[in-house]
């Protein structure tokens, strides 16, 4: 039990992790009123392309963090442009199915391209090594995947409450018409928030590589993580999210030292707790 | 009425084309008949959710599985069990899951009951792959059908052809009980929620409770169809219980159309047939599966049935004059 | 005497935003009772409470001596109360005939039957069409509800409404919108389908309340300023100053 802060330490790296991906799918949620399945299918590109920008291309780190995003925001985009807005008359049900087939796709087209097989990415420099915390030498990307959290976390509030364009976001959830009206391109925001959600969830791939290795199932094992984030925090919740990544982030973590057989369950009873005890999610608007 | 008296004779007629198919098919085909039939009755339940309640659920395996799975345990842990008490431990299992599973999840409506059903199916699936004493896991369990009591005699299964009659018999049966239970009091009464659930409680209708008793009876349905993949297959493995299995039955029914009652039936034929030749042709199988569900979402998105009704409706022009909306609406709501 | 409708002391707020401060008034069983009043006084908010759609935040509604504050719309219909809505709130799909239906079976207790067919029960479908010919759309029975005219709509409306029955009957402005001969064929067709029972209306058209109400509450800011005959309403001056102040 003396490795405790170890255990809690690899609680807050997940839950970093967690927290990138489920943003996004949170944000589009709460914008869009769309739940994307195809967002754990974009953290794979994410992920694969970083391995051939770092593995095969460049073999800076860096580079791909920055590039990643950027393409997945144009893929975004595009999907946004060509496809979901073709179906969103059809209601949710289109839109769903839509997206839920796009996963199948992309994840396989991943699979066609890059192989069936797992791949390995390697940091260099700095973000290689460890230092020495509570007297555990612990390695320094972990930390450095929660911090980079931190940072997203923190720029996404700063646009959402403290920026013109934030109050455009939250107005044109609240009523899309009335904000067309007064003259805000919705059709154009939508196109956006979808692109930078889309982004965040290339970040979060990036992010991933080094830390759980790139591998054909990394898709549906996050996605059904971040569904449970953004049901135990609220629906379209960004605060919700943070608390519901750190909780899950520490049961999946201690879950596995403490009771490894039952450990996959204990999402599962965290997330039927919170729907007895408060539907609507931790930080969810009651309807 | 004239509609009813031809529905009528199509079954009639297509229970005795089902009858002399072991005398025309090969053994690979009555195989592949048989497994069409029960994923029929499968896909049939799943459109009584979607279809006519508009409940899309993404956690319909979870029931199709526990049925599958109860069934082996059953025949395993309790020496010459009969057929009839598997199917009812079977069925019994999906009623008190069903049960559950509603209460907790039918708070919820659209985006997020659908997410939520798939949470529930993926725990069903991680239970099912952990629980290896049990389940087996990921090596599935393997057993012999039971015998059919019949009480004056007993009727062995182990040869394809009995168990394909057996088959045909019990799941048709399900499957024209269903087609009839759409034109009973609760069958409109699920299409009146969908179409305006405000008013249905205004009109003495509890609401909550008419979802919950669909969702546990369509799920039973669907347990009901576990139970003899696994008489059919002799053998069931996680992929029974896994979240693909929905996506499977989701993919039949939305190509079939949700429109129509047997459009989910016409999905099936065409799944299972496409499926077992391209799988022979490549194993980009799931890719090919994404690329359907993009391009009917985006261009039939009334699936095969819809474009046959539409087809049907250019060229004898005439409408339905039964008063409801659209010749869809009306299969649906009359 | 014991009442047969006791709206007592009803408060509803929103958020803090007081809608209903203590709405008090009592209706006779087979009385017409009007409620009038400006916009925004709380009618709808009302009914809403009445029928079951919102609870109370305090108060009571004793219906024939028992509290039923609070319960829910389809327990409320059952003990013989249902109301219309202002805008037609129908199965725009289906037919006429259908949408009748649905509360005449409900009403006959085929809900949720997994065996009966509700169409093929001849006591059902016979008080489907006499009702369907009481609100005069016999003509238009079998074309779906969203193919209506604007008075064939609102003529559904009250149609539903009866479908289940009922014993009390609210109706939210059974005439808005409607023209001048339109609303005269409507009182005509409320009077006869309100006949031996107790009905509850809101109405903005004075010639509406005036030729159908036997009482008249007037809610004015939340509250019921005066409940009355039609006679004292008309002269009564506080009603004057309510409506004259609104300009």
């Amino acid at each position: 039990m003396s490795d405790i802060p170890v255990f809690f330490l690899h609680g807050l790296a997940y839950a970093g992790l967690l927290f990138l991906v489920s943003s996004g799918l949170t944000l589009i949620f709460g914008m869009m009123n769309v739940l994307n399945f195809a967002h754990a299918a974009m953290y794979m590109v994410g992920a694969y392309l970083s391995y051939t920008i770092i593995m095969q291309l460049t073999g800076q780190f860096w580079m791909a963090l920055m590039i990643c995003p950027v393409i997945l925001f144009i893929i975004g985009a595009l999907v946004e442009r060509f496809l979901l807005r073709r179906v969103h008359a059809q209601g949710h049900l289109g839109e769903l199915l839509l997206t839920f087939g796009l996963a199948y796709i992309i994840t396989e087209l991943v699979k066609w391209y890059w192989g069936n097989y797992p791949l390995a990415v390697n940091v260099t420099g700095f973000l290689s090594g460890s230092i020495t915390i509570f007297g555990f030498i612990y390695p320094i990307y972990r930390i450095f995947v929660f911090f980079s959290a931190v940072l997203v976390g923190g720029i996404m509030a700063l646009i959402l409450y403290k920026t013109r364009l934030g109050i455009i976001l939250r107005a044109s959830v609240n009523d899309s018409e009335m904000t067309n009206t007064l003259g805000v391109n919705v059709p154009l925001v939508f196109m956006g928030v979808f692109a930078f959600g889309t982004a965040l969830s290339g970040f979060a791939g990036v992010i991933a590589g080094p830390f759980l290795s790139t591998f054909p199932g990394m898709a549906q094992e996050i996605l059904i993580d971040a569904f449970v984030v953004i049901v135990v925090g609220g629906f379209g919740s960004l605060g919700g999210a943070v608390v519901a990544a750190l909780l899950i982030g520490q049961l999946q973590s201690f879950g596995v030292l403490l009771i490894p057989k039952l450990s996959v369950a204990l999402i599962y009873l965290l997330m039927a707790a919170v729907l007895i005890i408060k539907p609507s999610g931790l930080f969810g608007e009651e309807s | 009425m004239k509609q009813k008296s031809i529905s009528l004779i199509t079954i009639v007629v297509l229970f005795l084309v089902g009858l002399f198919m072991p005398f025309i098919l090969k053994q690979y085909h009555l195989n592949m008949l048989t497994e069409i039939i029960i994923f029929s009755l499968y896909a049939v339940s799943y459109n009584l959710l979607l279809g006519y309640a508009g409940l899309l659920s993404f956690g319909h395996a979870a029931f199709f599985g526990l049925g599958a799975f109860v069934t082996a345990i059953a025949i395993i842990h309790i020496p010459g069990i009969s057929l009839w008490n598997v199917i009812l431990i079977g069925v019994a299992a999906t009623v008190v899951a069903g049960l559950i599973l509603g209460g907790l999840l039918l708070r919820h409506k659209g985006s997020y009951f659908a997410l939520l059903t798939l949470a529930f199916n993926a725990l069903f699936y991680a239970v099912a792959t952990k629980w290896h004493s049990v389940t087996g896991g990921d090596d599935g369990l393997s057993i012999t059908r039971p015998n059919l009591a019949l009480g004056f005699t007993s009727i062995p299964l182990s040869s394809l052809t009995t168990f394909y009659y057996l088959t045909l018999v019990i799941m048709g049966a399900a499957i024209v009980y269903c087609w009839y239970f759409t034109n009973t009091a609760m069958g409109k009464t699920v299409v009146l929620m969908r179409e305006n659930e405000d008013r249905m409680k205004f009109l003495g209708y509890n609401t909550n409770i008419s979802r919950l008793i669909l969702f546990t009876f369509t799920g039973a349905l669907a347990g009901l169809a576990g139970v003899f993949y696994t008489f059919h297959f002799q053998f069931v493995s996680i992929s029974a219980i896994s979240p693909d299995m929905t996506t499977a039955i989701l993919l039949m029914v939305f190509v079939g159309g949700t429109k129509i009652f047997w459009g989910p039936i016409l999905g099936v034929f065409v799944y299972v047939i496409f499926q077992n030749y391209l799988s022979n042709v490549t194993d980009r199988w799931p890719l090919f599966m994404g690329l359907i569900f993009v391009l009917m979402v985006l261009y039939v998105p009334g699936g095969l049935s819809g474009v046959i009704m539409n087809i049907k409706q250019r060229f004898f022009g005439k409408k339905n004059n039964n008063g409801d909306k659209t010749a869809q609406a009306e299969e649906v709501i009359s | 005497m014991r009442n047969y409708l006791h709206i007592h002391n009803i408060h509803k707020d929103f958020s803090g935003l007081q809608v209903l401060t203590g709405v008090e008034f009592k209706v006779q069983e087979k009385e017409r009772h009007a409620v009038i009043g400006p916009n925004g006084a709380g009618k709808t908010t009302l009914f809403n409470i009445i029928s079951g759609k919102f609870k109370p935040s305090s108060g009571a509604i004793l219906f024939k001596g028992k509290d039923i504050s609070g319960k829910p719309p389809h327990i409320l219909n059952r003990y013989g109360l249902s109301r219309s809505f202002q805008i037609t709130n129908a199965f725009q799909e289906l037919s006429v005939f259908n949408n009748i239906l649905a509360g005449v079976r409900s009403r006959y207790g085929l809900r949720y039957n997994f065996f009966k067919k509700p169409n093929q029960n001849r006591e059902i479908c016979e008080k489907v069409d006499a009702i369907i010919k009481e609100v005069g759309l016999t003509d238009v029975k079998d074309q779906p509800a969203s193919s209506l005219s604007y008075g064939q709509q609102r003529a559904l409306e009250i149609g539903i409404t009866l479908s289940t029955e009922p014993e009390l009957i609210l109706l939210d402005e059974p005439t808005a919108g409607m023209t001048r001969e339109e609303t005269n064929q409507a009182i005509k067709m409320i009077d006869q389908v309100t006949a031996g029972r107790t009905l509850i209306i809101i109405e903005h058209d004075m010639e509406v309340v005036f030729s159908l109400a036997s009482m008249i509450s007037v809610l004015h800011y939340g509250t019921i300023l005066v409940s009355d005959t039609p006679e004292k309403i008309r002269n009564d001056q506080r009603v004057k100053d309510a409506y004259l102040g609104e300009g």
